[in-house]
């Protein structure tokens, strides 16, 4: 016959107490360490290259006309053309506010788009006045193509596969460095 | 009897008392989320691009992010290349409070009937000899031996107020000194 287990060793509640003293250490260092290094204000960037000319480069395009889209911004409207006629010109007349008419320069780039799906220059041309805040909006208008937007392929030369894009006219480029109003 | 139960009452009520332990369950909940958060926001790339204080920056939907490059800030009150101003503004009383900047420059600070920013010009040229001067001592080597060419990338963070008039002159400045690319710097959009 067993011994009866002693009642006194046993009179425990048998709860374990776990100790967060470490646990806690690690996580208040972790949250000062991301704390430290956080970047607070996230940025990105839109990339434009100085225009450049070559005579035998300008020789060599100009063999079959390009398109040449072009945005031209001005202090009560936007157009949008080709110097190569390539494109009945659009104007667009800024909003009440002053603002630019966004959405109708967007719906119009994706309708040249469709026509020229390979092209993905554009030239900016804005007025001295224009300010960082619009060239900004107006890049993106000109530059990404919405989920919203009808879907535009292009043939994969490599692969021969159509290929969804992801940009509308990604390449910009300002005209009117060298110029004036 | 009663008397007696009551004092052994009293000394066990102490004895909790004196073992009394913290509940760090609900802090450490808080610590987690807290966690939780900063890891969700944390960004995994590092580049060298600063503001200043006040710079109001334009937001932008594209997701493309900023590498390591010079940068030049343009705030209405100067201009600041490499965290260093290099030229300030004009500033009538006008302009204090002003929704858009004035951005009048000296007439001794231009060159080349407007369009050519000395200061801006001269801080770049030498921030490009000190580069292709690195370059030129660095083992890295283009595929005939020669040192790696200049990249020639210029960061622009402009206050969203600046007008295009300010940064074709800074484009203009950029590109007669050697810069041939621009990347203009924007808030990213909370998607």
């Amino acid at each position: 016959m067993l011994k009866r287990p002693s009642s006194r060793r046993n009179s425990g509640d048998g709860q374990i107490t776990l100790n967060l003293v470490p646990m806690m250490d690690t996580f208040v260092t972790l949250i000062g360490f991301l704390l430290y290094t956080m970047a607070f204000v996230a940025m990105v960037l839109v990339e434009t290259p100085l225009p450049t000319a070559s005579p035998n480069e300008v020789a060599e395009k100009l063999k079959e006309k390009p398109l040449q889209l072009t945005v031209s911004f001005r202090k009560e409207e936007t157009e949008i053309w080709s110097p190569f006629q390539k494109i009945a010109p659009k104007v667009f007349k800024n909003l009440p506010d002053g603002g630019l008419d966004l959405k109708g320069i967007h719906e119009e780039l994706v309708s040249v788009k469709k026509q020229f799906p390979k092209e993905d220059h554009v030239v900016l041309a804005p007025t001295g006045g224009m300010t960082y805040e619009n060239i900004i909006a107006a890049m993106d208008s000109i530059r990404i193509l919405d989920a919203t937007d009808p879907a535009i392929f292009v043939k994969n030369e490599k692969t021969g596969m159509d290929e969804a894009q992801k940009l509308l006219f990604p390449q910009v480029v300002f005209g009117n460095i060298l110029g004036s109003d | 009897m009663p008397a007696f139960r009551s004092i052994r009452k009293r000394t066990k009520r102490k004895k909790l008392n004196n073992a009394f332990e913290l509940q760090l369950t609900s802090l450490i909940d808080v610590l987690v989320i807290i966690l939780v958060f900063l890891l969700k926001s944390y960004q995994t790339s590092m580049n060298n691009l600063s503001t200043v204080p006040g710079l109001q920056m334009p937001i932008s939907a594209t997701l493309d992010e900023p590498r390591d490059s010079h940068q030049v800030i343009i705030t209405p009150e100067g201009i600041t290349f490499e965290n260093e101003r290099i030229l300030d503004f004009i500033q009538s009383p006008d302009s204090a409070g002003a929704t858009e900047g004035q951005y009048a420059f000296n007439k001794s600070d231009l060159k080349e009937d407007g369009k050519l920013i000395t200061p801006l010009y001269d801080a770049l040229v030498k921030a490009r000899e000190k580069g292709e001067l690195l370059r030129a001592k660095s083992s890295a080597r283009d595929a005939q031996g020669n040192p790696m060419p200049f990249d020639g990338i210029l960061a622009i963070t402009a206050d969203k107020r600046v007008q295009y008039d300010t940064i074709r002159k800074i484009m203009y400045t950029a590109g007669s000194a050697g810069y041939k690319i621009f990347r203009f710097i924007a808030q990213k959009k909370d998607t």
